[in-house]
């Protein structure tokens, strides 16, 4: 009744087969070739469409077994399926010609076949509301959190100062190192690109009022008052505060924090403070070198579009540029170390066991912090601003 | 069974080396695996089991010596006959390696959407019938990995590996990290499904109560061959290498053995 082809490694091609003929008492469906999940497709299709010839007496069916040559779970289930297909049409079919394993595998089968299937749980509109009030329950709960942490750090920070010989020196200078000395590179490059671009962009702005000198002024106090700590806060948040808590969250992991407390150890003083007091120290440090690179970068671009000389920028500069320019920059970057420090830390505290959870952690530890120091500059940009600096 | 040609060795493998830089994992390492049996493979931390696996299965390069499986070496093959081949095989990985960002149903459903063309509602019975075989519940399907248990994992593993009906199975340490009525329970669900699915199993293991149970054979891996292989039975009371007489007849495995 139909021919199925099977792909064999071996070259050669079994066919599974499923004929129907008349029989004493009704019907015979004889089964033979491979009955496995490879043939499945076409063998389903031929059960679907079988066509059972309208017999006033064919009332009872045999399904024969003993041309298969192999039946897997697939297989069986097949059988079951056209066992029950014949049983709509008030045929009662019965196995014939079986080997034991195959019998078995049948009734394995049979048993484990479900009737009804679980339904997936479709999402409506209630989960979706339900998910955003969550989210801003859980945004709330997040500056809640990190207050907290502030506190905790702070007091761990005044009982370290009481006892200056317990901070963990070893840890602060690995860290002012890895989160310091090593992104000089990184954010030179990117200081020096940012400040050239937008000294250019001045320049062919300002070329229409004819005032392409006054690009330097802007290059100089931009870079000052926000562009090189901001940079600087950015790269660093993308740097440190993605390693604090991936190293902290490590350690949460393999329950080494709970080891510690264990053991009397504060992981505060030990991992959290160490980490922050070395971004409170390099950060400015940092943020004074991208805003030297912004000026390297704006005269660079001065020079090869206006033709202006190293000295008369300078000089320049220096008509522009006031310490207070310098100051109102410089100062936030203790603060944005602080945010960026606690976010990282605080994210690393909150990895639960799983790796998934670690990579989870690490996400939001860079996407909070960038966010929070870009919110904290603005902030501060109105503050201050408002206070007439 | 199931009419399938009767070739005794399943997996046989002659001579395999392998080293890692300068630590040296195996060295002409010879083992067969029979058709139709429960194969465990014991040996101590660090003497291979893992790498042994994957070497079998191609996920790690053999550095020297055959691997057939089917009686086909595995090296020679083009990739189009190894993919052909590699179907014919499932694996358990330790903690089932489930896609996380996929259901249990789906999990299941990946061997059979990469390998064949089937229709999705058959997909769905097919995977139904999986699932319940291995013991899962029906609401089990869809669900993620992470909402479920270590040992429903493990079952979910169990049956993604079981997917297309394959000849054999590989499994990694299939009892670890399951309470000991878990392991049993895991330990009778491979022997069942072993003798109706007619499977040959290859099962890392160091559980002694799993290989006192299911196992038919045990290969021992030590000195960076397979030293010993022969029944549970014989292994105890000819162990024939120290590690084997300290494992065998230890107080724990006389505890297992009874």
């Amino acid at each position: 009744m139909l021919d199925i082809a099977e792909a064999q490694d071996e070259g050669e091609r079994p066919v599974a087969r499923l004929d129907i003929e008349s029989a004493p008492g009704g019907l015979r469906a004889i089964a033979s070739g491979p009955w496995t999940v490879r043939s499945f497709a076409e063998i389903h299709a031929a059960i679907v469409t079988l066509s059972v010839p309208r017999r006033k007496r064919a009332q009872a069916a045999e399904i024969n077994l003993s041309g298969i040559s192999d039946l897997d779970t697939a297989g069986a289930w097949l059988l079951n399926h056209l066992r029950k297909r014949l049983g709509t049409n008030g045929i009662q079919a019965f196995i014939s010609g079986g080997t034991e394993a195959q019998l078995s595998l049948l009734s394995v089968v049979e048993t484990n076949t479900v009737g009804e299937q679980a339904k997936r749980p479709r999402q409506g509109v209630m989960p979706l509301l339900g998910d955003t009030v969550k989210a801003i329950g859980t945004a709330i709960e997040d500056i809640v959190r990190l207050t907290a942490f502030l506190g905790a750090v702070t007091t761990a920070a005044a009982r370290t100062a009481t006892r200056p010989w317990r901070f963990r020196w070893v840890s602060f200078v690995y860290h002012v190192e890895h989160t310091g000395l090593r992104a000089v590179p990184i954010i030179s490059l990117i200081c020096l690109l940012i400040g050239g671009v937008i000294t250019q962009q001045g320049i062919m702005q300002l070329k229409y009022f004819g005032a392409e000198p006054l690009a330097v002024d802007m290059v100089g106090i931009l870079a000052l008052r926000e562009v090189g700590i901001l940079l600087t806060a950015i790269m660093v948040a993308g740097r440190s505060a993605s390693a604090f808590t991936a190293e902290i969250g490590t350690m949460k992991m393999r329950e080494e924090i709970d080891a510690m407390r264990t053991l009397g150890i504060d992981p505060l003083e030990t991992l959290v403070l160490p980490r922050i007091a070395a971004l409170i120290l390099t950060l400015p440090i940092l943020a004074f070198i991208g805003d030297i690179m912004c000026l390297v970068g704006g005269g660079l671009m001065a020079f090869l579009y206006l033709d202006i000389s190293v000295r008369v920028y300078i000089e320049r500069l220096h008509e522009a540029v006031t310490l207070q320019h310098f100051v109102v920059g410089v100062i936030k970057a203790p603060l944005a170390a602080i945010i960026i420090g606690l976010v990282g830390c605080l994210e690393g505290l909150s990895v639960e066991g799983s790796a998934e959870s670690l990579g989870v952690h690490v996400t939001s530890a860079v996407v909070k912090a960038i966010f929070l120091v870009i919110i904290f500059d603005a902030l501060f940009a109105m503050f201050l601003s408002a206070s007439g600096f | 069974m199931n009419g399938r040609q009767r070739d005794k060795e399943i997996i046989r493998i002659r001579g395999l080396s392998k080293r890692f830089r300068t630590q040296v994992i195996f060295e002409d390492l010879d083992l067969d695996v029979l058709r139709g049996e429960v194969l465990g493979v014991a040996g101590a931390s660090g003497t291979g089991k893992s790498v042994l696996l994957r070497c079998i299965t191609g996920l790690v390069p053999t550095d020297r010596g055959r691997v057939e499986i089917f009686g086909r070496e595995m090296a020679a093959l083009s990739w189009r006959d190894r993919l052909a081949i590699e179907s014919r095989w499932g694996v358990l990985f330790q903690d089932g390696a489930l896609f996380s960002s996929l259901t249990v149903l789906q999990n299941i459903q990946v061997p059979m959407r990469e390998q064949l063309k089937l229709p999705k509602s058959a997909m769905d019975e097919l995977a139904h019938l999986k699932l319940a075989m291995v013991g899962l519940p029906p609401d089990a399907a869809h669900k993620f990995p992470s909402e479920l248990s270590g040992g429903m994992r493990k079952r979910a593993g169990l049956a993604r590996a079981l997917a297309l009906d394959p000849e054999i199975v590989f499994l990694d340490e299939p009892t670890s990290g399951l309470d000991p009525i878990g392991a049993a329970a895991f330990d009778r669900l491979i022997r069942s499904l072993q003798e109706t699915l007619g499977l040959t199993v290859y099962m890392v293991t160091h559980d002694l109560d799993s290989i006192f149970t299911i196992c038919d054979r045990v290969a021992v891996l030590a000195d960076h061959r397979c030293v010993r292989t022969g029944s549970p039975a014989e292994l105890v009371s000819h162990p024939g290498h120290p590690w084997v007489a300290d494992y065998f007849c230890g107080e724990r495995a006389r505890a297992a053995y009874r």
